[in-house]
């Protein structure tokens, strides 16, 4: 019997393994050809560790400008959650303790608003902004886009925080001299603290990887973020694979780091609404 | 007389649900007064509404002689227990007894130093710097009481406050609450649904039903003297037995719809043959010798004898059954017979369709 057990547990970690490897598969090809040499990368049948590692990391750096994509990147990132948290902490609030049909309706609507595509809802932010002037202020057009692309997976996340912060203690708040909103300041934000956290932090990592808005709303090679600064190396006569495989794992690196490092708090985060 | 809380005409619909219907109740400075009744009556609404936590639909809350029926809660200068305490779960015990001082302006000095008065009154000195999830269920409903008398508040507010305890730790915090109640003297409301705690703790006990308040009166009042059919079987353990009847040709008998069909003399007088419900307390029922004559006397056969050392209870095998509880052992009793007397005056009528308590005419 213990046995047989033993026998099954093994087999489920292999296939496990087995598909964990071949979902992990071009992330450690980035990092391989990013050592390479370019005979190497061409060389065929591939090898899958470089013979000489070669790494390129400031070279690339220097030549592809990383300095000032990433830079707008981060400016594009940090700007959006800081306009999603703002806006959206108080609405996942309200959708939590209001109960009605009403309420429903827009929670239906908010959830709706995720399903459509970016590049479907492109062509008309791209009008209305041009009309408005926005495009004058390329990353700030894209921010706006992206907070409003990205605002309600935030609110439905959040949401389900506030829902697990029980009532009776900003009742008891508000019994005690508070008013509404210095309840929710003093008692609702802590107890949730742990799910906006983890809500910003996906909404950050999501800010950060965005290509469509970026690549319609900016013009300018100077405001372009890393990921359209990515794509402009790359077509059908790209022979610099190893300086755009380094490009991405310098990209890439800083964001797995941080997945990895804040992983428990995100999956406790995602699954139980992080108050107790 | 003067009222802390006086609460008039008050109605609460929450959309086609009347949650409250039209409830006056007035306490006196410095009462204690239990709201009771099964769940879903609207004690608990009301109790809210008088917190500024529920708005109300019609009427008027007065609270130290001052209309707060649309004053926030922070306004009406109120404390109140939680069900759950509602203890702040990211702050210290000392930090929970200091919050509402805080918000009134009081320096951090002078809000430790009420805090520690009031942990002293309370037993906490010990806990000040624990968090709530480190105390036990006594000290967390300590913690919550210590919360509501550190601010000296116009009255107290009470949500099934012992609910969530065991039973043994359930008596000690009533006679607890009572005692801190009799020292503190500030007016208390105390929602509950057991009324052994009503009737225990409360001067003043309110009969709820179906957002209708039944009866309110002294605890012994309501037990003495219940109005209608739901009061008399809600108050007392355990309940009042009903038993349907019809009054005899004298109009001061009562023809019980049990075997044999006995008749029972109750106070007063009733129109001959008038369908009655009858209701009789357990504790009323006294045995008597078999071989004892006269006297307001029932025989039953007996189903069921349950000994507890204290009382005795017996459950008769008829249809609908008496219960009957006697303080004596009654060793020998198995099945058989079995015979018990009551006083007339102890005879409760009710209108066999409206429930209500039957005027009797001396």
């Amino acid at each position: 019997m213990l046995r047989d057990d033993r026998f099954a547990r093994a087999g489920l970690l292999a296939i496990a393994l087995v598909l964990v490897g071949l979902y992990l598969f071009p992330l450690y090809w980035m990092y391989v050809t990013a050592l390479k040499t370019g005979t190497e990368i061409s060389a065929w049948p591939p090898r899958f560790w470089p013979e000489t590692p070669d790494v390129a990391v400031v070279e690339v750096w220097e030549r592809l400008r990383m300095g000032t994509f990433l830079w707008n990147s981060l400016i594009i990132a940090l700007g959006t959650t800081a306009v999603v948290v703002l806006l959206g902490t108080g609405c996942g609030y309200a959708l939590a303790r209001v109960r009605g049909l009403w309420m429903d309706v827009a929670l239906f609507l908010i959830l709706m608003m995720q399903v459509l595509p970016s590049s479907l809802m492109i062509t008309p932010i791209f009008v209305a902004f041009s009309q408005f002037g926005l495009l004058e202020y390329p990353r700030l057009s894209v921010i706006l886009a992206q907070v409003a692309k990205l605002l309600p997976f935030y609110v439905v996340l959040v949401r389900a925080t506030f829902l697990q912060v029980p009532r009776e203690l900003e009742e008891a708040a508000l019994v005690d001299g508070n008013s509404r909103l210095g309840a929710f300041l003093k008692i609702n934000v802590p107890l949730a603290r742990n799910g906006i956290l983890v809500a910003a932090v996906l909404i950050m990592l999501q800010a950060l990887g965005e290509y469509v808005y970026s690549r319609s709303l900016i013009q300018e090679r100077a405001f372009q973020p890393a990921t359209v600064g990515l794509q402009s190396f790359m077509g059908p006569n790209t022979s610099d694979w190893q300086g755009v495989m380094t490009y991405a794992a310098i990209y890439v690196t800083p964001i797995l780091l941080f997945f990895v490092l804040l992983q428990r708090q995100i999956v406790s985060g995602l699954t139980s609404g992080a108050l107790k | 007389m003067t009222y802390q809380i006086e609460i008039e005409g008050v109605d609460k619909h929450y959309g086609a649900y009347h949650a409250l219907r039209d409830v006056d109740v007035r306490i006196p400075t410095g009462q204690f007064v239990a709201l009771v009744g099964p769940s879903g009556c609207g004690k608990s609404t009301l109790l809210r509404t008088i917190a500024g936590l529920e708005t109300i639909s019609e009427g008027r809350i007065r609270i130290a002689g001052r209309d707060v029926s649309s004053v926030p809660p922070r306004e009406r200068d109120i404390a109140m227990v939680f069900q759950s305490y509602a203890l702040y779960p990211h702050m210290t015990v000392a930090g929970n007894l200091m919050y509402s001082l805080r918000l009134k302006g009081m320096s951090r000095a002078q809000a430790r130093a009420r805090a520690e008065e009031i942990a002293a009154i309370t037993g906490l000195s010990d806990l000040m710097h624990r968090y709530p999830r480190e105390l036990s269920g006594g000290q967390r409903q300590r913690v919550a009481m210590g919360r509501a008398i550190v601010r000296s508040p116009a009255a107290f507010l009470f949500d099934e406050p012992l609910s969530n305890l065991d039973a043994a730790l359930r008596v000690h915090m009533r006679s607890e609450i009572r005692k801190l109640h009799n020292r503190i003297g500030a007016t208390s409301v105390y929602v509950t649904h057991d009324q052994i705690e009503a009737m225990t703790m409360a001067d003043h006990v309110v009969v709820m039903r179906a957002g209708r308040i039944e009866q309110q009166g002294a605890p012994l009042e309501l037990y003495d003297r219940p109005v209608n059919r739901f009061v008399a079987g809600f108050i007392g353990s355990p309940a009042m037995n009903f038993v349907e009847g019809l009054v005899t040709e004298d109009g001061r008998h009562v023809r019980l719809a049990l075997p044999g069909e006995p008749a029972l003399a109750f106070t007063g007088r009733r129109p001959p043959g008038e369908v009655v419900v009858v209701g009789l307390r357990p504790e009323h029922l006294t045995p008597v010798g078999g071989d004892q004559a006269g006297g307001n006397r029932l025989e039953l056969p007996v189903a069921l004898v349950e000994r507890t050392g204290s009382a005795s209870y017996v459950v008769s095998d008829t249809e609908p059954s008496i219960l009957i509880a006697a303080t004596e052992r009654l060793a020998g009793l198995r099945d058989g017979m079995f015979a018990v007397a009551i006083d007339p005056a102890c005879v409760h009528l009710f209108h066999s369709d409206t429930g209500l308590a039957l005027d009797r005419m001396g």
